[in-house]
């Protein structure tokens, strides 16, 4: 066993804890890229959905919808930005919510804590490959649905539109590892976040202006944050905002993100605490 | 316990900025030192005032039935666990407040046989686990080359772990456990589910690890494999220590009232023999040769007694061996004064 002596090299501190990110994304997208099938109907349920909005808007009256910068909008233009946004919610949800849960059903979970890696990092690196990878393919969708049905983005708001996104990710992480912390110490009791998570997604204004709601739900609507991402992306795409006005789009996501986050981390914290106090943590 | 041995070259010369971070208890002191541990889950003592101590370069087997307690006693030391009394130092910490700095010094060979990421291969998934201990790209990459050669796995390195059998992906786990040169290895149960080939070769490795300067907790219930290989051992029963020492000491729990004689078939021997009127002891084929027997002492009587009583019965003994004591006959003696 003298061929095991080879010398280590460590980094020390936070650069050591920032650096294992890199592993984190290098592990899942191989594994990502081991499951091509599901890539590729990834891509085709997408474009499924956004071939069945085009339909469903060929029968939507025009001047039931909002108008952006002057002009009203098609209803597939009003639509993509709703179906992008949600689908990526849904997905980055999807996976800060279950990919512990996978840890621990595939008996990895213990393993990662067995190494000198914060909570945290774990947490956050087990999705970071995630968080790149769904706003790529959030950004591509517009793209592609641009193009493909000839949608009048316009090429001033891409920036602002990604900013808002951007924004947007740290709420979607919080809420995802809240629902994380749930199912680590609950296992299958994260019915009410799932039920939370719903209302959110259906009170966005996605699919339908928040004005066919009524007038107590739509006054809910109106601060929930993922319309403010919806709305704010449309507004970006649709009429081209910037300066002050993106900046009030954006202060009451940052706010809802800052939120969302220390909930969240709050929450898984406490819920690794529990588990380790109880000595169950590798059940499943 | 046993002497410690010195600490080898690759435990010593660590380099510069590891060297400070990483907790390296001078020779001499126990790398583990757990005392009267106690852990309750509900109304159940999973530990109840369980003391063990480790030293550097020392196998220490860890023994007991279903439930004794093993896996606790492990978990604790590793810090996923917290211990409800009792003191535990692993490497001069406490694993629940410093569970990171533990960790680093610390590998761990887990009962599952799932702990891997089967979509990808021996080599990536190591490669992963040692840039979570903090290795640098290339530094990673050379020593998950390292260990898996360390482990035979060097050929099925690129090869995903689902293809692996049960005994690679044991070896696998040694090799991740061996990432970090651990002071404290900790095994679960780590062949249980292997065969006797794969047994040996993992006994090997960590005969290995051990003479590299490596404290090892062997946890077990094929009792038998813990002769010539573990120094000490533990035995738990329902959370308590009911045996602690050598294996030697261990073995002289059994019951040495067993003997194997080979006896004249001239004529049938007696089934009980008597002194007497008081039984010294029973006779019973061990073979289907008529010529073997076993021969059971009964209560205090003497091994002396029992041949007399033979002798008497006109037959003729042509040897006597004692039956060897086990480790398991120990382990069973052992659990049956325990109290009820």
């Amino acid at each position: 066993m003298s061929t095991v002596a080879t010398p280590l090299r460590r980094r020390g501190g936070a650069f050591e804890e920032a650096a294992k990110f890199a592993a984190f994304v290098r592990r899942d997208a191989l594994i990502a890229w081991s499951y091509r099938v599901a890539f590729v109907s990834d891509w085709g349920n997408l474009a499924f959905q956004a071939g069945l909005f085009y339909l469903i808007g060929r029968m939507v009256d025009p001047s039931n919808l909002p108008t952006y910068g002057g002009s009203r909008a098609t209803y597939m233009e009003f639509v993509a930005v709703g179906i992008a946004v949600t689908a990526f919610m849904s997905l980055a949800l999807d996976r800060v919510s279950s990919q512990l849960r996978q840890e621990q059903l595939t008996g990895t979970l213990e393993a990662l804590l067995l190494t000198p890696t914060t909570a945290t990092t774990i947490q956050l690196g087990s999705v970071a490959y995630d968080l790149l990878y769904i706003p790529v393919r959030t950004g591509l969708f517009l793209a592609l649905v641009g193009f493909g049905f000839g949608l009048r983005f316009h090429a001033s708001g891409i920036a602002p539109a990604a900013l808002i996104l951007v924004s947007f990710i740290p709420f979607v992480w919080g809420l995802g590892v809240l629902s994380a912390a749930a199912t680590l110490t609950a296992r299958r009791g994260t019915s009410a976040i799932s039920y939370l998570i719903t209302f959110m997604t259906i009170g966005s204004g996605a699919y339908f202006p928040l004005g066919v709601l009524p007038g107590w739900l739509e006054a809910v609507a109106r601060v929930n944050p993922v319309t403010l991402a919806v709305g704010g992306m449309r507004r970006a795409l649709l009429a081209g905002i910037g300066g002050g006005e993106l900046l009030r789009a954006l202060a009451p996501l940052v706010l809802a993100s800052g939120c969302s986050v220390a909930l969240g981390a709050a929450a898984f914290r406490f819920a690794l605490r529990r588990e380790r106090r109880r000595g169950t943590l590798g059940h499943y | 316990m046993s002497a410690v041995p010195d600490a080898p070259a690759s435990l010593a010369n660590r380099p510069e900025g590891a060297a400070a971070e990483l907790p390296e208890p001078p020779a001499g002191d126990f790398v583990v030192e757990a005392a009267a541990v106690t852990r309750r889950f509900g109304q159940q003592a999973a530990l109840d005032g369980v003391s063990l101590r480790l030293q550097r370069g020392e196998i220490h087997a860890l023994v007991g039935p279903n439930g004794a307690g093993k896996t606790t006693l492990l978990r604790v030391l590793t810090g996923l666990v917290s211990a409800d009394g009792g003191s535990v130092r692993v490497l001069g910490l406490d694993p629940d407040r410093s569970p990171r700095e533990v960790h680093r010094r610390l590998g761990v060979v887990g009962s599952g046989s799932r702990s891997f990421y089967l979509r990808i291969s021996g080599f990536e998934n190591l490669l992963f686990f040692a840039r979570l201990h903090g290795l640098r790209w290339r530094a990673a990459a050379a020593r998950v080359a390292t260990v898996l050669e360390a482990v035979d796995l060097s050929d099925a390195a690129r090869k995903p772990v689902a293809a692996y059998s049960t005994g690679m992906q044991r070896r696998l786990a040694i090799a991740r456990a061996l990432l970090p040169e651990p002071s404290l290895l900790l095994m679960d149960e780590a062949t249980h589910d292997l065969d006797p080939h794969a047994s040996a070769r993992v006994r090997e490795l960590v005969t290995n690890a051990a003479g590299a300067g490596a404290a090892v907790l062997w946890t077990t219930q094929r009792i038998e494999e813990i002769k010539g290989f573990a120094r000490n051992v533990t035995l738990l029963d329902r959370g308590t220590v009911r045996f602690t020492g050598s294996v030697p000491r261990l073995l002289a729990h059994a019951l040495h009232s067993q003997y194997l004689l080979r006896l004249s078939s001239a004529r049938r021997p007696p089934t009980r023999l008597l002194n007497g009127e008081t039984v010294v002891g029973t006779l019973a084929p061990h073979d289907a040769d008529d010529e073997h027997y076993t021969l059971t002492l009964a209560g205090e009587a003497t091994l002396g007694e029992a041949l007399d009583a033979l002798l008497a019965a006109g037959t003729r003994i042509l040897s006597c061996a004692e039956a060897r004591p086990s480790a398991e006959e120990a382990f069973l003696s052992l659990l049956r004064d325990r109290p009820a």
